[in-house]
């Protein structure tokens, strides 16, 4: 029993959704717990901070961190779990690159907060109370965590050892990854644990894609009914496939929906939206430049679709105001 | 702030720009200048970067129209630029930082005067506006 491993799994800036793909691992998961010593899992089991704090330093043998960094609870946590973690798992989109919420890094937190506490429609705030990090009541001071300025991927507050991305990984990656913890086979520290080829090099539809693709239109999945056979891009429709790491499975691909990017930049690139900026560029067709902006300017928000769950770690981080 | 001199990066083809002229002369006349081979070699990425590592423009000048050494370089380079101006709005920055010219120039005289006037267009919009709170990667051990 005190032999067992420890491991700690917690949720920072996220949905939930990468720990129930922990749970989605099914019968593999008693495996898994009889096998190691959970010490932390929020979401699941009833450990608190105070449970970790007087652990020793590199007394858990790996914390899986889901969701990204935006609050100082957050980043208290995550520097707590690395300080008492011999490894450090970046799990999921979020925590890799900073996710769908990441996308908040185009607005201030001063928009975020009217939003959401004053000027949303279903917002009654009469008193226009915002959150603050210290009040006063009865006589008592309640602390919140402090909103940061911007979301930050889960490597810009500490050190990751390795990546799993995706929104959430797939469960047989995530059991290829807690199998090379546990055998000790693990790659060189800062590998994602995911193949390292793009989207498109595993995608069934590649084979219809012809030597060269000309676009004079392009349109929205939800505008068209798409062919569930061929090519997305061929078709006129944005998939992030060119620009986007493998291993998801093609999940989304065989639901006919066209990849949105969630397992980040292949190996060696930094800024995935980049790279598909030039890929996209290059397959439209136009004759003048009338033309050109003619179908670029259909393309609805390219940043936020580029940068749909990675715009924290993309080269320019966050609007500039 | 009468003193600011913006940064201009200023990427030129060679097979259009100066390649008349002494490659080593022409470069004591222009700050950051990058002569490549065909503007179509000029990524999205090494545009993002300029501006990551503080550049305040960047100036792409490619061949004539039609003219590519390559096909259609200079074509792709067009299309990239133009999409890329709505990727830099998003994050705030104006989309006369990134300008493009196909032309010809084989002596490379016009390169100073371009990087001059582009320079000062952006002059008139000032630096690139930082990004706030702890912005740079915050990399705590």
């Amino acid at each position: 029993m005190a032999d067992k491993p420890k491991v700690a799994i917690t949720w920072l800036g996220g949905c939930g959704g990468c720990d129930e793909t922990v749970v989605d691992m099914n019968e593999v998961l008693l495996r898994v717990a009889n096998a190691v010593e959970l010490v932390f899992w929020p979401i699941a089991l009833d450990f608190k901070y105070h449970h970790i704090e007087p652990m020793r330093d590199g007394e858990i043998a790996l914390s899986i961190i889901n969701g990204n960094v935006r609050n100082s609870e957050q980043e208290e946590v995550a520097k707590l779990l690395r300080k008492k973690s011999q490894l450090v798992l970046a799990f999921g989109a979020c925590a890799c690159f900073g996710g769908t919420p990441g996308m908040a890094n185009f607005r201030t937190k001063d928009d975020i907060f009217n939003w959401v506490y004053r000027d949303a429609p279903t917002v009654v705030n009469p008193k226009g109370n915002y959150p603050q990090p210290k009040s006063q009541v009865d006589g008592k001071e309640l602390t919140l965590p402090k909103f940061y300025e911007q979301v930050f991927a889960l490597n810009q507050v500490i050190n990751v050892d390795y990546y799993l991305p995706g929104c959430p990984p797939p469960p047989y990656l995530v059991m290829n990854a807690i199998s090379a913890v546990l055998d000790n086979k693990l790659p060189p520290k800062g590998s994602t644990l995911s193949p390292h080829r793009a989207l498109c090099d595993t995608c069934p539809r590649n084979k219809t894609k012809p030597s060269r693709i000309a676009l004079k239109d392009i349109k929205r999945i939800h505008e068209v009914e798409a062919d569930p056979d061929s090519c997305f891009l061929t078709q006129g429709i944005i998939c992030l496939g060119p620009a986007t790491r493998t291993g998801c499975g093609e999940s989304c691909i065989s639901i006919n929906i066209p990849c949105r990017g969630c397992f980040g930049p292949v190996e060696g690139v930094v800024d995935s939206g980049a790279k598909f900026v030039s890929a996209l560029a290059s397959i439209i067709d136009a004759e003048d430049d009338e033309e050109m902006k003619k179908v670029i300017d259909k393309i609805d928000d390219p940043a936020g679709y580029f940068y749909r769950f990675s715009l924290p770690v993309s080269l320019l981080r966050k609007k500039r105001f | 702030m009468g003193s600011y001199e913006p940064k201009l990066v200023c990427f030129s083809c060679k097979f259009g720009w100066g390649y008349l002229n002494d490659e080593d002369a022409l470069a004591k006349q222009i700050k950051n200048w990058v002569p490549i081979i065909c503007s179509g070699k000029v990524d999205s990425s090494h545009i993002l970067n300029a501006f990551r590592q503080g550049a305040d423009g960047v100036l792409i000048l490619g061949c004539r129209g039609g003219d590519c050494h390559y096909q259609d370089g200079n074509y792709e380079a067009k299309k990239r630029v133009y999409l890329l101006h709505k990727i830099l709005e998003s994050y705030g920055i104006e989309k006369e930082r990134l300008r493009i010219e196909l032309s010809i120039d084989p002596e490379g005289s016009r390169i100073p005067q371009l990087v001059k006037e582009m320079s000062d267009r952006i002059a008139k919009l000032g630096p690139v506006k930082k990004i706030g709170e702890r912005a740079k990667t915050a990399a705590v051990v």
